[in-house]
């Protein structure tokens, strides 16, 4: 345990591993959205490792975590707005049916 | 104990938890239990922030994923009819896993392959310091005060949005 920073920065690739296999393997819009929320919730990880184990400012750190926080409700909130309407006009939201596309 | 071999203890269970947790919200067949992977990994992430010392991200880590996020998903799951016997149950072909898998190993093991490399390289210090709330409300009103008030705007422009989108919804019909 001589490298904490690697630790906490080893678990967050982690998370974006397992966010990107979700994000291929999920069926479901909805799936897909989880596995992103696990990718971004990686990066909170890895800034605020990289800002509190070593000399840069831990604050701009914390706030840059806080911004990605902020984000990721905002990308929640819209994506939520989407899936409803694509499963409204296409009754699934299964990514390999919902496929057409309206010029 | 002594606190170091605690805080060693403490950081293997909390990344056993966010790496269950993790998997679980990949692999688990119903939507709703891959929420509550997704709300496991959450808290490990915010018991990792507390060994960090900064209890405020892990206050505002449960606050808005668990609080917010969380529940607009379980709210998506509800709505768009999303059960445990519908899309998610049904087989995946093995050579989409192995894809996925690739896809999925190649940008992370480069970035450990960096992460690895740098981190005998940078000045990581063992015992990191405590930001207070004070110091990080200074802050974000005097030097950051671009991006919160832009951070703002960006939530308002999202939830305008989503409101718009389910009106179209409705008159289209």
């Amino acid at each position: 345990m001589s490298e904490p920073l690697f630790l906490y920065q080893a678990v967050a690739l982690l998370l974006l591993f397992l966010g990107i296999f979700g994000i291929i393997t999920r069926k479901s819009l909805v799936g897909m959205i989880i596995a992103v929320e696990l990718m971004l919730n990686g990066a909170g990880l890895a800034i605020v490792a990289s800002g509190q184990l070593t000399g840069a400012p831990a604050d701009l750190a914390q706030l840059s975590s806080l911004l990605v926080m902020g984000l990721a409700a905002a990308e929640a909130t819209l994506v939520l707005a989407i899936i409803l309407v694509v499963a409204k006009r296409f009754g699934t939201v299964e990514t390999d049916r919902v496929s057409e596309l309206e010029g | 104990m002594d606190t170091q071999s605690a805080a060693h203890l403490l950081f293997i269970v909390y990344a056993i938890v966010v790496l269950g947790g993790g998997i679980m919200a990949v692999v688990a067949k119903s939507l709703v239990r891959a929420l509550v992977g997704l709300v496991l990994t959450l808290f490990g992430v915010a018991g990792m922030y507390l060994l960090m010392a900064a209890p405020f991200m892990a206050l505002m880590q449960i606050l808005i994923y668990v609080g917010a996020v969380v529940v607009l998903i379980f709210f998506s799951i509800m709505l768009t009819n999303a059960t445990s016997r519908g899309d998610e149950a049904k087989p995946r072909s093995g050579l989409r896993i192995f894809l996925a898998l690739v896809a999925a190993a190649i940008p992370a093991g480069l970035l450990a392959l960096v992460a690895w490399t740098q981190s005998t390289a940078t000045d990581a210090v063992q015992t990191p310091v405590e930001i207070s709330i004070d110091q990080l409300g200074k802050a974000l009103l005097n030097e950051y005060v671009l991006a919160f008030e832009l951070i703002s705007v960006v939530l308002f422009v999202a939830m305008a949005g989503a409101v718009l989108l389910g009106f179209e919804r409705r008159k289209s019909k």
